[in-house]
């Protein structure tokens, strides 16, 4: 069955004007960056008259961009690394061992999404005060620690399930631990679901804002996300130049970081949901 | 029968023995960090704060009670289901066309438009909102676009009162599709051509072979896509809070917006926290009507 060329053709048409639709606005940060005041008056959706970098100079050199860039890629990657430590072996213990409470456990990973945010930052709000780690970096690590949490031990019981038991049970045949195994044997076959876990737990890291709004009350502990919001103000006039400036510096990395590793997350997401 | 059950048990306990281990971390944190925190927060909802004092006092059930004469809440509430209906529907009406497409045999350059179609979705959330807010300014770019198009008077998208809520509406599809998309895609890739070519052969319409096959083989990717996106579309919290703080009045008010600005700008935590249960109470019934139909 061939499909008639005038029908292909729409086809082509319809999907390349969804996807305009869906990075024109992209775009549209990039052209407002790279505007002057004026220009961004007279023609806010056109190209500019005259590229100007001058949004970019002001959101490095005379604000405190950099401040907030080193508190997200503290916060991001720490959060990488414990969630990556954390949710291996229970991963591995719900994809190997019948337990009681296996499914409870399960369920719970579920349940925890639907916990409102506002109940969950009051509660949390008197925990990270018994230890001092309001408006502090590690106390917002452990938060976002947390929320990456079920859908990262999720992510990696499917890669798990995939790998034959007889695999490892061939390589400890001389009695090593289950740890040993996991680590030696079940880890390096996973490379592809840690990089999956690894680009989720960064984006919702990196992008996360109302946490962070919450708990960072000072200039100097705000994460990127926050810093945005606050350039934004409220009320008054918005330079739309340098926020447009600093809102796709704070997108650059974290964009072309999926690009590398949306091959692993898409693979992951959609692999534990069919089955 | 009694032998077999005693020695399964025997061989669980060992087992369980042996996953201790292994869930432990995840346990103290996931108690910690998600446990605790929900009991500490919910709890809240008995005290008030008293700015003619300035003492927290218990006050029971006042604040749960309180929020069914608060309009504000009221509006928000309703807003809240308008937001999330509205946004899913159009998000899985969208993303639906676009994953089928996507998935067509006729299609070039098949693997760099899927990865095209992901793009809003590595944005932070306040980027997008950003974005939007600029977009749908008074004398922003989608105005100028309308007026070089002929409307004489292009609507003020984010302080008409009619209109807030959906303008947030749009931002928010816009943010959601390439997830759904990539889902449903999945989907359709574990279709087995053989029986769509059977029904094309026993002369199947295009909305039957859909509506018959293809919607039904999906449920179970569709259910938890349905789920999740409902879930985070009801506690999404970045979209309101910088296109229109909930405004103009309470016109696109949301649950969580309303229940921040109680607990964090107004000083009123159990009010904040009374509103935080409700959301609660909304979204687990979302939860086990879920998992009812899963384990059905």
């Amino acid at each position: 069955m061939r499909m008639r060329p005038a029908k292909q053709v729409l086809l082509h048409v319809a999907v390349v004007a969804m996807i305009v639709c869906l990075a024109f606005p992209v775009l549209l940060l990039v052209l407002t960056s790279l505007k002057t005041e004026a220009d961004i008056f007279t023609s806010p959706g056109g190209f500019p008259r005259s590229v100007t970098w001058e949004n970019f100079r002001f959101v490095i050199a005379e604000s405190t961009f950099f401040t907030h860039l080193r508190n997200s890629a503290i916060v991001a990657f720490s959060t990488v690394l414990l969630a990556i430590v954390v949710t291996a072996p229970a991963g591995y213990a719900l994809s190997r061992f019948k337990f009681r409470g296996r499914t409870v456990f399960s369920m719970w990973l579920l349940a925890t999404q639907a916990f409102p945010g506002i109940i969950m930052v009051l509660g949390l709000f008197t925990v990270l005060n018994v230890y001092g780690l309001i408006n502090r970096l590690p106390g917002l690590i452990i938060m976002h620690t947390s929320f990456a949490l079920p859908f990262s031990i999720w992510l990696l019981k499917g890669y798990f399930d995939k790998i034959p038991v007889d695999l490892e049970e061939a390589a400890c045949i001389d009695g090593c631990t289950r740890l040993r195994a996991l680590v030696k044997v079940i880890l390096p076959l996973s490379v592809t679901g840690l990089l999956a876990v690894a680009t989720f737990s960064l984006l919702l890291s990196w992008n996360e804002f109302f946490f962070a709004l919450v708990i960072m009350r000072t200039n100097e502990s705000w994460t990127l996300p926050v810093y945005l919001a606050r350039f934004l103000g409220s009320g008054g006039v918005v330079q739309w130049g340098p926020l447009s400036a600093a809102a796709l510096l704070v997108t650059i990395p974290v964009f072309v970081l999926f690009l590398l590793g949306q091959r692993y997350l898409v693979s992951g997401l959609t692999g534990g949901a069919i089955k | 029968m009694k032998m077999a059950r005693s020695g399964r048990t025997a061989r669980a306990l060992i087992e369980e023995k042996r996953a201790l281990p292994f869930v432990a971390p995840a346990l103290a944190v996931l108690c910690l960090i998600s446990l605790y925190p929900l009991v500490q927060g919910i709890t809240r909802v008995v005290y008030s704060y008293r700015a003619l004092t300035r003492k927290t006092v218990y006050t029971g059930m006042e604040n749960l009670i309180l929020l069914f004469r608060d309009p504000v809440f009221l509006r928000a509430l309703l807003n809240s289901l308008v937001w999330t209906v509205a946004s899913v529907a159009a998000m899985f009406f969208l993303s639906y066309i676009l994953a089928t497409m996507l998935n067509s045999r006729y299609l070039r350059f098949r693997r760099f438009l899927r990865t095209a179609t992901l793009i809003p979705w590595a944005l932070p959330g306040v980027v997008v909102s950003l974005i939007w807010r600029y977009i749908f300014l008074s004398d922003g770019p989608l105005n100028a676009a309308l007026s070089g198009l002929g409307v004489a008077h292009p609507p003020a998208w984010l302080t008409d009162t009619h209109l807030a809520l959906w303008t947030c509406i749009i931002a928010n599809v816009w943010m959601g599709i390439p997830f759904v998309t990539i889902m449903i895609l999945a989907g359709l890739q574990s279709l087995e051509g053989d029986i769509l070519e059977a029904a094309a052969i026993d002369g199947a319409s295009y909305m039957q072979t859909q509506l018959r096959i293809v919607v039904p083989s999906m449920k179970k990717v569709m259910l938890i896509v349905l789920t999740l996106e409902t879930i985070w579309t009801f506690n999404s919290f970045d979209i309101v809070y910088v296109l229109t703080k909930g405004g103009p009045g309470s016109a696109s008010m949301t649950l969580p917006l309303y229940a921040y600005q109680n607990a964090f700008m107004y000083y009123q935590a159990g009010y904040g926290a009374a509103i935080g249960i409700i959301i609660l109470l909304i979204l687990l019934s979302v939860v086990v009507l879920y998992i009812r139909e899963v384990l059905r």
